[in-house]
């Protein structure tokens, strides 16, 4: 579950990235996030996953109050979200299997489980036969499947995307969007942002969508 | 628990692991951290030998004590059984003052002495040997013997003694200080080598933050790898200081030999092996500890 109960993100600087907003996403529920760039979406997502913290108001994630959350103890919350970054943030020095071994690595897995889980999550992604390429050699998709793989592989409660369907073509995107329904029909809480709503209308799920910072009519 | 243990099994394998797959440069590292331990260590093991000689040497100074000239039979024999029953006094012996006198005559030549004067004007004395090396105790003996009736003076020559347990203590404190100053080295080497291996891995840090990674977690690697560094270094300090002492140890013994001394350069004994041992590990972590710290406080998101 999240609930954002008057939050408002101010940068330093001054520039205003969300203002008063208050919504909810219930457990289970996939809700897309419409907005050109610059609405506050990709600020919304950060919040969530406590990359950045409100400057006022309330971030509720699984009943935890991120707002009052000591720093040392937001990793803990990390670990029961998976992202997928806008910008994949694929680490290029190890391999595909290694990245997606990361999150398990931090969380303290035992060593046979995690390989069984790593290797599921890349079949799952239709990246099985790619464990010891190098991420440099995959194409755009696939790195955005492998960074799909990682978000999801620690099995995470709440799953946020970041514009995973941006730079890919419609036939891609809509295999993306696919994959992430199916976490969804899995019990997963699916929040998922764009700017090309044609995407999400397909789907007739629910659309929050944002205008500087704030719900648009 | 054994989970967590587990954990730190791999973390400590994989950091050994990163050590051996560089070999050519992480040796120089561990050579450099080897040099800069093994100064105050050859020092040290240097003035312990020395204390151990010193030690072997006879070297107690003596304690004349002078009586008074009106002293009689009843007060020498009072001083004669106090010294029996002291407990510092290892040994003594008395002179009396006529042999005392026939000794001068002998020694000068002048044979006349007594005859020119009218009576002995030597003193009774006992030559008293102490029990315990340290000045200290020394000083305390010989005032405490001075206070004996009848006794005049108690005299001693420990300016030498003096001398040569200060000069000890002073090359003692100097390893010491040695010791210090190289494990501040020993931190700032490995907060700079840390520092670095951070700075490699500055992406995979930050990607780690973002998924949930704790600062300990984050940490773990490089605290490791340093643990690694300064117990490799302080095996390799063994070493070193041993083939110092292998070394030095023949030129020694002729030097020694011709003050008819057995002196030998000794090397660590297995529990000085794990102080320095755990002392490296230590300082070398408390270096990591520092750089990651820094770092993690300079990268905080949000």
């Amino acid at each position: 579950m999240i609930r954002f109960d008057q939050v408002t993100k101010r940068y330093p600087g001054g520039h205003e990235a969300l203002r008063n907003l208050s919504f909810t996403v219930e457990s289970g529920e996939m809700v897309f996030l419409a907005g050109h760039s610059g609405a506050g979406k990709s600020t919304l997502l950060k919040l969530v996953s406590g990359i950045e913290r409100a400057t006022s108001g309330n971030v509720l994630v699984n009943n935890q109050n991120l707002s009052k959350l000591r720093a040392s103890q937001l990793p803990y919350v990390r670990q029961h979200i998976g992202v997928v970054f806008q910008d994949h943030k694929i680490l290029f020095d190890r391999t595909v299997f290694d990245n997606v071994m990361l999150p398990l690595d931090i969380i303290g897995f035992d060593r046979r489980d995690a390989q069984r889980r790593v290797r599921a999550a890349l079949d799952k992604v239709g990246l099985a036969g790619k464990e010891k390429v190098m991420p440099i050699r995959l194409s755009g998709g696939e790195q955005q499947r492998l960074c799909i793989a990682r978000a999801v592989v620690h099995r995470p409660s709440i799953l946020l995307a970041d514009e995973p369907s941006a730079n890919l073509d419609r036939a891609y995107a809509l295999d993306i969007m696919e994959l992430f329904k199916s976490f969804h029909q899995v019990g997963v809480t699916v929040l998922i942002s764009a700017h090309d709503e044609t995407l999400m209308e397909d789907y007739g799920r629910r659309i929050i969508r944002l205008r500087e910072g704030q719900f648009a009519a | 628990m054994k989970h967590y243990l587990y954990l730190h099994a791999q973390s400590a394998r994989s950091a050994l692991l990163k050590i051996l797959r560089q070999p050519f440069g992480n040796l120089l590292n561990l050579l450099m951290l080897a040099i800069a331990l093994a100064l105050p260590v050859s020092l040290y093991l240097g003035v312990s030998s020395l204390q151990q000689w010193t030690a072997k040497l006879n070297t107690t100074p003596q304690i004349t004590l002078f009586m008074e000239l009106s002293s009689e039979q009843a007060d020498l024999a009072a001083v004669e059984s106090s010294l029996k029953h002291h407990p510092r006094v290892a040994s003594f012996r008395f002179v009396h003052k006529d042999a005392a006198l026939k000794e001068l005559e002998q020694r000068s030549g002048l044979n006349a002495i007594s005859e020119g004067l009218g009576s002995n004007p030597l003193p009774h004395a006992f030559i008293v040997t102490p029990q315990a090396l340290e000045p200290a105790m020394l000083d305390l003996l010989q005032k405490e013997l001075s206070g004996l009736p009848m006794v005049e003076l108690a005299q001693f020559d420990a300016t030498w003694a003096r001398k040569l347990h200060a000069m000890i203590t002073l090359a003692g404190q100097l390893a010491w200080l040695l010791a210090v100053v190289f494990a501040l080295a020993m931190v700032l080497i490995n907060h700079n080598t840390i520092r670095m291996q951070i700075l490699a891995r500055q992406e995979e840090i930050a990607v780690s933050k973002l998924i949930g990674a704790t600062d300990s977690f984050i940490r773990r690697p490089f605290l490791y790898h340093a643990a690694w560094q300064g117990g490799l270094s302080a095996l390799l300090c063994w070493g070193l200081s041993s083939w110092l002492a292998y070394q030095a140890n023949p030129a020694l013994a002729e030097f020694a030999s011709l003050y008819g001394i057995d002196a030998q350069l000794r090397s660590l004994q297995p529990l000085e092996v794990l102080g320095v041992l755990l002392g490296a590990m230590l300082l070398s972590m408390l270096g990591a500890r520092l750089a990651a710290d820094h770092h993690l406080r300079k990268n905080q998101p949000a």
